[in-house]
């Protein structure tokens, strides 16, 4: 026993069900294809060169159900290429307009050879669909993927609706299991959203662990002894692992974290925002709203509007200094907790995925040279998996942990708020409905079975925590209060269609269409 | 590109509701509004559907349902589908609860039309005369039979409300509502009784599992270690200071979700940039070079660069070579850039 405690990195990664096949163009649809070209598929080539290497490393991913079935989907798959097609077009250009400027010319030529690569990498090496990548990196044992609520639905605020939690815990690892061979040992739980109970659906789903805010455990009763730096035992018997903080803050924070360092690349500078409306125009969306392309030219650079051309070299010797900085910061907590503790703290370090390469474009980079750096580097610390240190430490304290998230302010004011809490009468009024529905045909057939699955799934839609998120923040909050009024509406008649036995094949087949997630879905898990 | 944003999708009822100065637990609670400058990516599907009355959404959700059909079999649903959506009720008489932190619940009702008759009847008043009251149970650790509880309050609700934000102000605690009337002549006639929710924990537990004891320092050295493991271990009051601090910052997830990217706020600012377009004709099986570069001529012979144009001087050597290479021609514009 050399190591004096665990680090688990895991990232979470989630995107809403966004898949409009009545529309040619829609502009929701490019939060996939940016999340596939910035972070998925890095985050794939860090594996790939790791493997490559032969360093060995552990991570913990969640790719939520709503995620995986869009990645998965052909529709999406094949608009996503024409989506790197026209980027490929757009740098090319780029790199002629540029000619004169060699500093901008150079990451002309930089994106350009990257979006050809991305190109390469998603149709002849994983043949369109990425998941196979996350899927081998799995049975390799270096990743361990978890599974999440089937729509991402926030369960504090659904704890009058448990028929609802269990049907998204279900759900989503009845589908884990169809994209990925087997059962899920974890479940990232949305938003880190848990009450005391949530446990007890995981064990019916005989998942073995999920994750809650640092306040969830210490806040936990009996009192946890190790506080977040050991898992607890639910009376369930599932595991929760405690965020730690320390390892949140020096990447999340806006202040202090890494990402801020004036050498790397500024988010908001992009050609799509920056060029002459003329010229760009092909490339933002078909009304001429002008969106981000990816293509970005500037660093940081320092607190002023000025911004200088981004380089390359500088940003990958910050991001090696700052996993050096990283590796360093854990080691020492590690003796410091192993001191007190007597035994070998587990460092929960979470994520949201899209953090890595979509928003601090460095992110994969530094995940790369950290893995590498604790490889070779260091006995300090070992990177562990939740399954993997529960197999080596099966004995765990029993408590409770307290209701928390990890949104704002820490508990359920994010998604209960002025500007939302409108849609949980619907919500919840929708939940008692299916379960009556499933309750009263349990054994339903033909067209209305379909039915029943059809409105379990628009039920599951409109529990997605993103629609509430996002008319709280402010972003596109037309689009998600359409979505939840479009799913609610279309469970209200399915209802009163399957009372009234009168569905209308026609009108099925065209929202079967448009909501086609989960097609094994089966309406019987809300009884 | 940029937008204001604005709060469009508010039932002006419920804003109504909580203008009005309510008893003194309850506060108002508001969407913060962001009135930041923000750039905003919209749908080409059209959604500007969210009307704020429920007449104006009955006939756009027509508009909607036939927008909804767009595929070449036009599908079009035998029955007349119409609804006034989204008006709240579904003829239910019931309050139900929702914790939201360890201070606030919130609690929203409905009362079906015929429940108010009976209740106006049983009070011997008209219903609109009748004073609406939450009354807010503890219940903690309780079986509750409607009498029994550790203390209550009453909280005087608007008319027309649906929804309320109360103040309990306690930590890990259960709750359950009644919702009712009083009447002229002091009677409480309960209307709905809610579901009991119980506000979560802001602080360690104090219960202490004695296999899993552990020295009050430690714990709270592992506790406090939030901000550096280097100092001394802080009190109770500091760490929860700390933890509060802590949970304000946004350290959480969504601020860098794609769909939900923060805005950046930048004051006045102006950026001037200047392109150079280079463009010309010659024989379209002509072989064209600039800067000594080979370009591609469309098919009318006619071509069109574009070059962001830096300061200093630029030479543009353009030649052209015909398909016979017995002639050629070099045409060399020089530019002169500067900045003041």
């Amino acid at each position: 026993m050399m190591e004096k405690g665990y680090l688990a990195i895991v990232l979470h990664s989630h995107l809403p069900y966004v898949r409009h096949p009545e529309y040619e163009d829609f502009l929701e649809e490019d939060w996939l294809y940016e999340a596939i070209t910035e972070t998925y598929i890095p985050l794939i080539n860090v594996y790939n060169g790791l493997i490559r290497d032969g360093v060995d490393f552990r991570m913990t991913i969640s790719i939520t159900p709503t995620l995986c079935s869009m990645l998965a989907d052909p529709l999406l798959q094949d608009r996503y290429i024409k989506h790197l097609d026209t980027l490929i077009e757009l740098s090319s250009k780029e790199v002629e307009r540029t000619r004169w400027e060699p500093a901008f010319n150079n990451l002309a030529l930089m994106y350009q050879s990257k979006f050809k690569e991305t190109r390469h990498t998603f149709i002849e090496r994983y043949k369109k669909n990425i998941l196979t990548a996350f899927k081998e990196f799995q049975d390799m044992g270096k990743l361990e993927i978890i599974t999440c609520n089937a729509t991402h639905g926030f369960f504090p605020l659904m704890e009058t609706c448990p028929k609802s939690v269990r049907a998204q815990v279900e759900v989503g690892a009845n589908n884990y299991e169809r994209h990925f061979g087997k059962r899920p040992r974890g479940i990232w739980l949305a938003e880190c959203g848990y009450y005391p109970g949530v446990d007890r659906h995981l064990k019916e789903a005989d998942i073995k662990f999920f994750f809650v805010d640092t306040h969830g455990i210490l806040h936990g009763s009996p009192r946890p002894k190790y506080g977040v730096y050991a898992p607890i035992y639910c009376k369930s018997g599932v595991a929760a692992f405690g965020r730690d903080f320390d390892s949140s803050k020096q990447v999340w924070s806006a202040i202090e974290g890494y990402p801020g360092d004036y050498n790397y690349r500024e988010f908001y500078r992009d050609v799509g925002f920056d060029l002459d409306f003329e010229y760009i125009k092909p490339y933002i969306h078909k009304d001429g709203i002008r969106v981000n392309t990816g293509i970005k030219y500037y660093r940081i650079t320092g607190r002023t509007d000025h911004k200088e051309p981004y380089n390359p070299d500088w940003a990958r010797e910050r991001a090696a200094s700052h996993a050096g900085n990283f590796m360093f910061n854990r080691e020492r907590q590690a003796e410091y907790l192993f001191d007190i503790m007597k035994k070998k703290p587990i460092i929960v370090a979470p994520y949201d995925a899209e953090l890595y390469g979509h928003w601090w474009y460095e992110g994969p980079m530094f995940l790369d040279f950290l893995f590498r750096k604790l490889h070779y580097d260091q006995k300090t610390i070992r990177p562990i998996t939740p399954s993997e240190y529960l197999a080596e430490n099966p004995t765990n304290q029993v408590s409770t942990p307290s209701m928390s998230s990890w949104g704002y302010k820490g508990y359920c004011e994010h998604w209960l708020d002025g500007s939302n809490d409108w849609i949980y009468r619907h919500l919840h009024k929708a939940s008692d409905r299916m379960a009556e529905l499933a309750n009263s045909y349990p054994n339903a057939e033909g067209l209305t079975r379909r039915a029943l699955n059809q409105a379990l799934r628009e039920l599951l839609l409109a529990q997605s925590s993103d629609w509430a998120f996002i008319m709280k923040t402010g972003t596109v909050v037309q689009y998600a209060v359409k979505r939840t009024k479009d799913h609610i509406l279309r469970f209200i008649r399915l209802y009163e269609d399957i009372k009234a036995n009168r569905v209308d094949e026609g009108w099925l087949a065209d929202i079967e269409w448009k909501d086609n997630i989960f097609p094994e879905i089966d309406y019987s898990v809300h009884q | 590109m940029k937008r204001k944003i604005k709060k469009a999708d508010r039932l002006p009822l419920k804003a109504k509701a909580k203008k009005k100065a309510a008893a003194k637990p309850v506060r108002k609670i508001k969407a913060a509004p962001k009135r930041a400058v923000r750039k905003i990516r919209r749908p080409k599907a059209p959604s500007e559907l969210i009307g704020t009355g429920a007449i104006v959404e009955a006939q756009r959700h027509k508009a909607e349902e036939t927008k909804y059909y767009p595929r070449p079999s036009a599908y079009m649903p035998p029955r007349q589908w119409e609804r006034d959506e989204f008006r709240s009720a579904y003829g239910d008489t019931k309050v139900v609860l929702m914790a939201r932190d360890p201070h606030w619940i919130f609690a929203y009702w409905e009362i079906a039309d015929a429940r108010r008759m009976d209740i106006a009847r049983e009070a011997n008043a008209g219903w609109d005369g009748l004073r609406k009251v939450l009354r807010v149970y503890d219940v903690t650790d309780i079986e509750f039979n409607g009498a029994n509880a550790h203390k209550y309050f009453d909280i005087d609700i608007t008319p027309e409300a649906d929804n309320w934000y109360i103040r309990v102000g306690e930590a890990n605690r259960s709750w359950c509502v009644d919702l009712g009337v009083i009447t002229p002549d002091g009677r409480f006639i309960m209307i709905a009784r809610s579901n009991i929710v119980s506000t979560p924990r802001d602080s360690s537990s104090d219960v202490i599992d004695e296999e899993w004891m552990s020295i009050e320092e430690d714990f709270l050295k592992l506790y406090g270690l939030w901000g550096g493991f280097a100092g001394a271990s802080p009190g109770k009051a500091q760490i929860k200071k700390i933890l509060k601090e802590r949970l304000e910052k946004e350290l959480s997830s969504g601020a860098v979700s794609s769909f939900a990217r923060p805005a950046k706020y930048r004051g006045f600012w102006m950026v001037v940039n200047t392109e150079l377009i280079v463009y010309g004709a010659t024989e379209p099986d002509a072989a064209v070079t600039v800067q000594g570069r080979p370009i591609q001529l469309n098919c009318d012979g006619t071509f069109s660069l574009r070059f962001a144009l830096p300061d200093g001087e630029q030479v543009i050597p353009v030649k052209g070579v015909s398909a016979d290479k017995e002639e050629e021609r070099t045409i060399t514009p020089i530019v002169k850039k500067h900045t003041k």
